[in-house]
């Protein structure tokens, strides 16, 4: 029986090409959109996953309120990590990273940049899983002067793998051979650290400090099992005090209880590892990597969910459509004998079988498609037998669910039918459930619109971002990396850059609006610590020439100048830190740095300008105070250039890098760093793009069957109108006036939601675009005007069709 | 075999009562062949989906080999239809995406023959309408004495008491139709089907053992031939 289903399925099918083809392309191009989504999802969601004690692992992060200012740490004090483990019998082992970035790795005569050097203690092995190849995990990082490197660096730097007991040279400064006391896998892609050199803590200094008041330290706790994580969390307080207490009365000259009285705070909290790529975004202060965004996998979880269900209800809809066509099928099997449950299953049986068909396609279509979107997503995703094992059950399920849902109306429907009624053709037009069918359009146009407007809105913010006036000039600006190499000559080269031909101007200083190297500190209003008369701001270190080389505008007061000595004691403060220490205007208000210790003394600084507000982290963060002060800072060179010929620039910039150090030249244009800061929202707003039109096209698919479908019904009505003297253009209108209207009615329904879900999208950005009304007219004209080019095509072409033909067929 | 008794059909249209079928009373014995004439909507067609047990009755008695057919569920009703009778369209009806073979199968699928005996069934009946050449063909390969006769093999295949036969040969020439007649004849006189046909042509009409005249919804008169 089964045989025969099928085969009449299959033939009625090939009967039917276009309709088939529509169908299954339709559905696999749906499926296959979902499912690079849902491989997306499934890759950002595995982050840390990797670990076998991940469930365990918790990253411990700080809280600090001082006064009116509030700043989160992902970064923890140096004791934490070990006081934890000797204090709680739950912790069961500690361990903490630290980031050095821009190390040197000497390789013959070459000396390498290497981003991804961490300091690690040795209970990192215990706490995080990193297979080790070569090498004992246990004694690897004790002693100091040792690393442990994963093995692409051991290609890299020995062209073998078994390098333990060779030496390498880290850091140029230093000039120490480190002893490789072991080889590590490479650490996986979906890892919110990466870390190539793990450096024995113990060769680090600093590690063995015991302040209490300073954060540094990436610190991870492996709980012990069935422990509770909140029960620890309860009793930070308490433990807090005790250690900071002491030393806090020291340094800042204040009682624990004072300092919570002022209504400030020092809390430790416990982030879940696996919470840690998704949920957290303390980037200026202490993530390891840059992490991703639950908004976005909630967005394309939501895309991929709209994706599928157009695509489904396209299948559904043509299914039922043209299985009006196969009615007097199913009057014939019925007078032969066949049950009900019968012809139910055999409507079920093919709509599987085709849901079978484009399930196969998809699956195809998304593993060629899938380098392109890595890199489009900027991803790394491969499908390997891991994959396979959540991939096929849920390709048998989906194959079962949507075959199932899209046979359901036709089963239910047609089998339905009264056999003679049918045969006389009383039903045959049987274009009935049109009720059902036009809440499916509208469904997903619905859908479509509200894709449209989002990606209008999408699209207008990161422009709006990406162009919005930032309170400096990123172009022509070049920024010379690594300029400490330099040492005490950098002054020099500055000034001898300067001189180039094609030079403007240029700024020695590392704290640049697009990187991610910040301090921050404490003013007080008066010479005293009182943390309500307090600010606590980013301190940025430049020179006299940053403001005018970055095209910073001075609000009022002046910029540093190397003719006044006397502003080294001077400040310039941007208007947010006015703002915040409540002076209309700065300009000569002078504000304190404590000394610290039991009696401190308390420098004065001369505020002498105020600069105009200018953006230094994402722009959905609103301006924080910042601080300028005269320092040297020699991080990096910023040049500004003026001239067509920057590879002949760069190359004598080149030249008296060389003469004054060794080091590997490196560079980068701030234009290109300020487009990696939104290199995310980039990469989101195309993918968006892409997803949307494509659920355009998927809906428009639908309709460009439907509208054939209607036309092919409606032929007898079309040649008794032409015989009766319609022109082409009044028939195509009627065929169309139809569809039109569904599309307006998606329109209405598509509005309002969109407007409030993304009037709340933008609210996470602190500069936002309003959504205008023209944002609606767009997407609704659009949606129209797509809907009504689908919709002619078939409608012209049953209105020119010779009357003759059409009524004799019936 | 079959008894109607005060058999109607109506339907209600505003107030009053459209009769298709007005108070028939019928009885038919195994062997004859009937034939139904009657200018158009007389209520042959209805008489004849009746007969079959693809439309219901809105009130009367009807009894078939012995069961009681008003009173039986749709289940059982379908089962003793699906046992006793076939069915001949004006129009064959076969399945277009079906071969010849596979239409005269299908009516054993349904009344869960093995694959075997199912193979053997339609290669008999192939054989005996002379179509084997013809069984991987397609209907729309076929002309319309070549489909009818396809229909007729399906509504045969099953064996049935009863073959239904409605205006079988209203899309054939003279010479088709006549072919079908004579297949009809020979199947009433040797294998002994019942057989009840519709028809337009006084000369089919002359086939059968009996002719039946409707007029609007009545029995108008009974002649055995």
């Amino acid at each position: 029986m089964i045989r025969n289903y099928i085969k009449t399925a299959f033939r009625s099918l090939q009967k039917n090409k276009g309709f088939t083809t529509i169908n299954v392309l339709g559905l696999a191009l749906g499926l296959a959109t979902c499912l690079l989504i849902v491989f997306y999802v499934v890759d950002e969601l595995s982050y840390d996953k990797y670990n076998v004690n991940a469930s365990r692992i918790y990253r411990v992060n700080e809280d600090l309120k001082l006064g009116d200012n509030k700043v989160q740490y992902a970064v923890c004090m140096a004791p934490l990590a070990q006081t934890l483990k000797n204090d709680f019998p739950d912790v069961e082992n500690a361990v903490r990273l630290k980031r050095i970035s821009g190390m040197h790795v000497t390789k013959g005569t070459e000396s390498i940049i290497e981003d991804n050097v961490l300091f690690a203690d040795p209970s990192v092995f215990d706490v995080f899983t990193l297979p080790v190849i070569y090498g004992d995990k246990k004694t690897a990082l004790i002693e100091p002067n040792t690393v442990v490197i994963t093995e692409a660096m051991a290609k890299k730097y020995f062209g073998r793998l078994n390098v333990v007991g060779e030496n390498l040279i880290i850091d140029g400064n230093l000039q120490k051979p480190i002893k490789v006391t072991a080889v590590i896998k490479n650490i996986p892609e979906q890892s919110h650290f990466h870390a190539d050199f793990l450096l024995s803590m113990s060769s680090y200094p600093d590690s063995r400090s015991t302040e209490w008041l300073r954060s540094d330290y990436n610190t991870y706790v492996l709980m012990r099992k069935g422990a509770d994580y909140k029960k620890l969390e309860a009793q930070f307080p308490q433990f807090l005090r005790k250690y900071s207490g002491g030393q806090m009365q020291q340094e800042l000259n204040m009682s624990y209880d004072t300092f919570e009285k002022n209504g400030s705070f020092f809390r430790l909290n416990m982030m879940p590892l696996t919470d840690i790529h998704l949920h957290s975004n303390l980037t200026v202060t202490g993530e390891l990597g840059i992490n991703g965004n639950i908004e976005y996998v909630y967005i394309f979880s939501a895309i991929a969910i709209f994706i599928l269900l157009i695509a489904c209800v396209n299948f559904m809809n043509l299914s039922t459509a043209r299985s009006a066509n196969r009615a007097r099928e199913v009057g014939v099997r019925k007078v032969l004998g066949s049950a009900r449950k019968h012809l139910m299953f055999q409507f079920l049986a093919e709509s599987t079988m085709v849901t079978f068909i484009a399930v196969i396609i998809a699956l195809a279509a998304a593993m060629l498609v899938l380098p392109a979107f890595n890199h489009f997503a900027g991803k790394n995703i491969v499908v390997n037998s891991h994959t396979l094992i959540w991939l096929a059950p849920s390709a048998l399920i989906a194959i079962l669910l949507i075959g199932f849902l899209a046979g359901l109306y036709p089963a239910f429907f047609l089998s339905a039918f009264n056999p003679m009624q049918v045969l006389k053709g009383k039903i045959s037009a049987g274009f009935k459930g049109g009720a059902l069918r036009s809440f499916l359009v509208v469904f997903q146009f619905s859908i479509s619109i509200f894709l449209i407007i989002g990606t209008l809105v999408i699209y207008n913010q990161l422009h709006y971002i990406q162009n919005r006036d930032l309170g400096y000039n990123r172009n022509q600006v070049l920024i010379i990396e690594h300029a400490f190499e330099l040492g005490d000559h950098a002054k020099t080269f500055k000034q001898e850059i300067k001189q180039l031909p094609g030079v403007t101007n240029a700024t020695l200083s590392g704290y640049l609006p697009t990187t991610s190297n910040r301090s921050t500190g404490i003013f007080y209003k008066e010479a005293a610590v009182d943390p309500k008369r307090s600010l606590f701001p980013q301190i940025w270190s430049v020179d006299e020439d940053y403001i005018s080389t970055l095209a910073m505008k001075i609000k009022s007061g002046r910029d540093f100048s190397a003719q006044m000595p006397s502003d080294s004691n001077a400040i310039v403060i941007n208007e947010a830190a006015a703002k915040f220490l409540g002076f209309t205007d700065p300009v000569n208000k002078i504000i304190f740095r404590s000394s610290g210790g039991p009696n401190p003394t308390y420098k004065p600084y001369t505020i002498i300008g105020m600069v105009k507000d200018f953006n230094f982290s994402s722009l959905r963060d609103n301006i924080s105070p910042v601080v300028m002060q005269l320092n040297a800072d020699n991080s990096s060179l910023s040049i500004k250039v003026n001239t067509a010929n920057i590879p002949a620039l760069l190359s004598q910039i080149e030249a008296k890098w060389k003469d004054f150090t060794p080091v590997h030249f490196q560079y980068t244009f701030m234009d290109q760093d300020f487009d990696a800061m939104y290199r995310s929202e980039q990469r989101i707003g195309t993918i968006f793009i892409a997803f949307t039109t494509l659920a355009i096209v998927i809906a428009c698919l639908g309709l460009f069957g439907l509208a054939a479908y209607a036309a092919e019904q409606r032929t007898k009505e079309i040649g008794i109108r032409k015989v009766l003297g319609a022109s082409i253009a009044t028939i195509a209108g009627m065929l169309s006036l139809d569809f039109i209207k569904l599309v307006c009615i998606s329109i209405l329904i598509a509005s309002p939601i969109a407007w409030y879900l993304m009037q709340k999208w933008l609210q996470d950005f602190a500069y936002r675009i309003g959504i205008g009304w023209w944002v609606f007219a767009i997407a609704g004209v659009a949606a129209l005007f797509i809907a009504f080019i689908t919709i002619s095509f078939q409608s012209i072409k049953a209105a020119i069709a010779n009357p003759v033909t059409s009524l004799r067929s019936e | 075999m079959l008894s109607l008794q005060h058999i109607s059909k109506f339907y209600q249209v505003g107030g009053t009562r459209n009769f298709v079928i007005n108070d028939i009373s019928l009885e038919v014995e195994a062997g004859e062949f009937i034939s139904i004439m009657g200018p158009s909507g007389s209520g042959k067609s209805t008489l004849l989906n009746i007969i079959g047990m693809l439309d219901e009755p809105s009130s009367g008695y009807h009894y078939f080999v012995g069961e009681t057919v008003h009173q039986l569920k749709d289940k059982q009703r379908s089962a003793l239809y699906k046992k006793y009778i076939g069915f001949v369209f004006q129009a064959y009806h076969l399945i277009d995406e079906l071969t010849v073979y596979e239409n005269i199968e299908t009516p054993l699928i349904y009344q869960d023959f093995k694959s075997t005996e199912r193979k053997a069934m339609v290669a008999d009946m192939l054989d005996r309408f002379q179509i084997v050449g013809k069984k991987d063909l397609f209907p729309a390969q076929l002309s319309g004495g070549q489909q009818q006769l396809v229909g007729i093999a399906r509504a045969l295949i099953a064996g049935p008491k009863l073959l239904l036969a409605d205006e079988p040969t209203g899309n054939l020439n003279s010479k088709q139709g006549e072919e079908i007649m004579q297949l009809f004849k020979k199947l009433n006189k040797e294998d002994g089907v019942t057989i009840i046909q519709v028809t337009h042509s006084e000369k089919n009409a002359e086939y059968g053992s009996r002719i039946i005249n409707l007029l609007d919804g009545r029995i108008e008169s009974s002649k055995q031939l």
